[in-house]
């Protein structure tokens, strides 16, 4: 009591503004005055009695099921009461003003207790009780209570652990502790509403750490560490109000190390580590063979294209509308298509033919330059193939242009596509092998025809005079004989596109009749030549005006008649006089001229004189073994894969 | 509490009005429907008891609370128990007294005293209300306590009454019970007697009285909607 009452007063004090707690001491010191006859069980003392001299008293009355209650007493320092029978229970159910005492209902006496059972217990009734005596009544104003108020569950039984998880460090771990409700409680019906505490600690520690009370019958422990062993035990009591119940018989948890838990976690690392580094790898190579990657995994598709060409079109067969394209009709003729059909092709070389190669005098516009300054043409645009489509041109054009220039891709496109000419498959390879290309793949040209083996399509400018002469150097030792007819037929490079087979005849027997002539005279402008020739023609010294090296004077054959259509306006630019004694004659430069389109659009080109009695004859593309710059709808099919 | 009322703006209590209304509005709408309306949240039997049992549970926690720290702060010379029997009003209401008692009685008598105690407690309390605000000795936390309190009361009663309307409309418990709401019997349980009572004892009587209507409402489930362990 006295501790009670301290206690309460400390709180009180602390709390209570000033003005009550002055009351509030006088009254405490009013009290502490009184002697304290006995203790109170329903007050939570410390079991310990100040006084001395202890009369018979009731030590305690739980009732563990709200339906049941027990009293137990104590005889005191008396001992003359401690006999049995001595002392007697009774109490008083105040439910109601006119109630009696009554006796206990059911004593155990060996144990000094009063039990209550279901029909004498009533809830929410005062009870008060007391001890009797022989003649003393033994009663404490503080032994009234009511049923529910002391109340003290029974603890829960079957406790249990089970393990939650362990914390990826592997030192704690967290458990589920579950257990069933008291079985006297009847928690079922929902009579009794319990709700339960935990309490832990570590096997030899003292104090104990206590979770906080909840009504579930399972509860996780956090935190407890590996290795440790851990006691617990759990006490519970009715909501809502004080008492707690005992405390259960504890359970040990103990977590001992896992070690397969330890092994496992660096070996998921190392894999993870390990797949991603490899995928990385792949990445990297990826990204650094990713054109190469490309090109292996989609190459590209070679589709023929031709400018102004429909690939449909050539599908449907529609050879006519082609050939007139081909041909020069549109803008675009055979060279782009040959271009672009070769566009993604390496080893097909084409060669840019441009205005500025026009002007140099290199051995790609040999013909070009050569043909144009001898026979004093105008100049003409090179690219523009349809020169050949177009008779209208200016005479004197030199049609070698048409041949040579543009296409020596185109010839040498044609050339390598036409199959079924194996002669001219080492003169292709040559003339691919080398960069230039145009000037061996007219000398295999010329090959082809007997005659004009061993002869130069073209001939090399090795100087020009100051009076406008060019004086040319050819490149091989001719026959004689083919040669110096080829070459007086070479000589009519004139250009004139609209000389017939019989000029070329008159040619022919004017150079024969020129047997004198040591020298040869290019005469780059139109007019002049005439009188240049004749005034040449005069001199004989073979070797007289030779400016430079590789000079070669070309006497005229004695056989050779003088044709006088030589003097005429249509005189050939440059006459190569031929001298069959000398072996230092050098042959001419034989270009290949286009005369004249015959009726099948196929061009005629200048037929060598030993070959055939006719020089009349055209040139079959297919009878020559180089077609140049000439292809026929025939020979379409061969060309289109 | 009423002298920390502090000046609001209009518009925070246009807000509040707003939410408060709507939420009435959605709480009836969610009242007790019956079979076949559209738009009704059904809530089972049980569940209604589940409600009501906590609701009073936590009734009587407080009234524990209150209790408690009543008797901190005025501390009771001796056990009360024992000298005085308190004149709790509702003394005059007779309840089962036990489990098997309380087992015995019919469902609607049972019934009909949980709702005459929360009838008979809903005055007292406001008035107790009223005292612990005006008194200041009481911390901020008790006068709370007490206002929480009262309005639990008001709404345990609402929640038992339409416990009640369930039953009656499953035919579960007879309509003999009448409304208890109506102010004859509202003037029965007005009795002057609680005035008398000091506010230790008022505190006293409730919380005995909270911790019936725990456990009859208890019972109550147990015997209307059977479930394992009943």
């Amino acid at each position: 009591m006295s501790q009670f009452l301290s206690s309460k007063l400390r709180n009180n004090i602390m709390a209570a503004p000033l003005s009550s707690s002055v009351v509030i001491i006088l009254l405490i010191s009013a009290l502490d005055w009184l002697p304290a006859p006995g203790s109170a069980f329903l007050t939570d003392w410390d079991h310990t009695t100040s006084s001395a001299t202890l009369e018979p008293h009731f030590t305690d009355c739980i009732s563990r099921d709200l339906e049941t209650f027990r009293c137990w007493w104590s005889p005191g320092s008396l001992h003359n009461l401690s006999t049995l029978g001595a002392l007697k229970v009774f109490y008083l159910k105040k439910d109601s003003p006119t109630s009696e005492w009554k006796e206990c209902p059911e004593y155990i006496h060996y144990n000094r207790e009063c039990f209550f059972d279901s029909n004498h217990t009533s809830v929410w009734i005062p009870y008060c009780v007391q001890l009797r005596g022989q003649n003393i009544t033994y009663f404490n104003e503080d032994d009234c209570f009511t049923v529910e108020n002391i109340v003290r569950p029974d603890p829960p039984v079957s406790l249990n652990w089970t393990l939650l998880k362990i914390s990826p460090s592997g030192l704690s771990y967290d458990v589920l502790v579950n257990w069933e409700p008291p079985p006297s409680a009847d928690v079922g019906v929902g009579w009794m509403r319990i709700e339960y505490e935990i309490q832990y600690r570590e096997r030899n520690a003292t104090n104990w750490k206590a979770l906080e009370k909840q009504p579930h019958t399972k509860q996780t422990i956090y935190g407890l560490q590996i290795g440790k062993e851990y006691e617990v035990h759990i006490r519970s009591r009715m909501q809502a109000f004080v008492k707690f119940g005992e405390f259960s018989d504890s359970i040990f948890i103990e977590v001992t190390e896992i070690p397969s838990r330890h092994g496992l976690v660096p070996f998921t690392l190392v894999v993870i580590f390990g797949i991603v580094g490899v995928l990385i790898v792949i990445l990297l190579i990826v990204i650094s063979w990713q054109q190469r990657l490309m090109m292996i995994i989609l190459p590209p598709v070679p589709v023929p294209k031709i400018k102004g060409i429909d690939s449909e079109l050539l599908k449907k067969g529609k050879l006519g509308e082609l050939n007139f394209l081909l041909n020069g009709g549109g803008l675009n003729g055979l060279q782009p298509y040959a271009k672009e059909f070769y566009h993604e092709e390496p080893w097909v070389e084409f060669i840019e033919m441009d205005k500025e190669n026009e002007e140099g005098g290199d051995k790609v516009d040999n013909c070009n330059s050569d043909t144009q300054r001898l026979l004093g043409l105008p100049h003409r645009n090179i690219e523009d193939f349809s020169a050949i489509s177009h008779p209208d041109d200016d005479s004197g054009q030199t049609n070698c242009y048409d041949t040579d220039l543009p296409e020596h891709d185109t010839q040498m496109l044609i050339a390598s596509m036409l199959p079924g000419q194996p002669e001219n498959h080492q003169a292709i390879l040559d003339a691919l092998a080398l960069e230039t290309g145009e000037r061996p793949l007219i000398q295999t040209q010329i090959e082809g025809p007997q005659t004009w083996v061993n002869t130069d399509l073209y001939a090399q400018v090795s100087n020009v005079m100051p009076s406008g002469g060019v004086v040319l150097s050819p490149g091989q030792q001719p026959k004689i004989q083919e040669n110096t007819t080829g070459s007086e037929r070479e000589t009519q490079k004139g250009g004139k596109k609209s000389e017939d087979c019989e000029d070329n005849e008159g040619i022919k027997d004017w150079k024969k009749s020129e047997a004198q002539f040591q020298l040869l005279v290019v005469v780059p402008e139109g007019s002049g030549s005439t009188t240049e020739n004749n005034a040449q023609q005069t001199s004989t010294p073979p070797n007289s005006p030779v400016p430079g090296p590789g000079y070669q004077t070309i006497q005229p054959q004695p056989m050779e008649t003088k044709p006088a259509a030589m003097t005429d306006g249509n005189q050939p630019t440059y006459i190569l006089p031929e001298s069959p004694q000398s072996q230092l004659f050098t042959p001419v430069a034989d270009y290949t001229v286009v005369q004249e389109l015959d009726t099948h659009h196929s061009l005629l080109l200048n037929p060598p004189p030993s070959h055939s009695p006719s020089l009349c004859q055209p040139q079959h593309p297919l009878k020559a073994p180089m077609p140049v710059g000439y292809i026929t709808p025939d020979l379409l099919g061969n060309l289109v894969p | 509490m009423s002298a920390h009322i502090r000046p609001v703006s209009p518009v925070f209590v246009v807000l509040v009005c707003l939410a408060f209304c709507s939420r009435l509005s959605s709480m009836k709408a969610a009242s007790i429907c019956t079979n076949g309306q559209t738009g009704c949240h059904f809530i089972s039997l049980a569940n209604l008891f589940d409600r009501v049992i906590q609701h009073s549970a936590r009734m009587h926690g407080i009234s524990n609370d209150l209790h408690s720290e009543f008797e901190l702060y005025f501390l009771p010379s001796k056990n009360q128990i024992g000298r005085v029997s308190h004149n709790c009003h509702t003394s005059t209401i007779l309840t089962p007294n036990g489990k098997e008692n309380a087992q015995r009685i019919a469902r609607e008598e049972l019934t009909e005293v949980i709702l005459k105690l929360l009838v008979a407690w809903r005055d007292p309390l406001w008035h107790f209300h009223q005292d612990m605000a005006q008194h200041h000795e009481f911390n901020n936390f008790s006068s709370n306590k007490s206002l929480e309190m009262s309005d639990m009361v008001h709404e345990l009663r609402k929640g038992v009454q339409k416990v009640v309307e369930k039953m009656q409309m499953l035919g579960i418990i007879s309509t003999s019970i009448g409304n208890l709401g109506t102010p004859e019997a509202l003037l029965a349980s007005n009795s002057a007697e609680w005035r008398l009572m000091n506010d230790y004892d008022l505190l006293y009587c409730f919380r005995r009285d909270s911790n019936k209507i725990q456990h009859y409402l208890k019972i109550l489930k147990c015997r209307i909607v059977p479930e394992n362990g009943c």
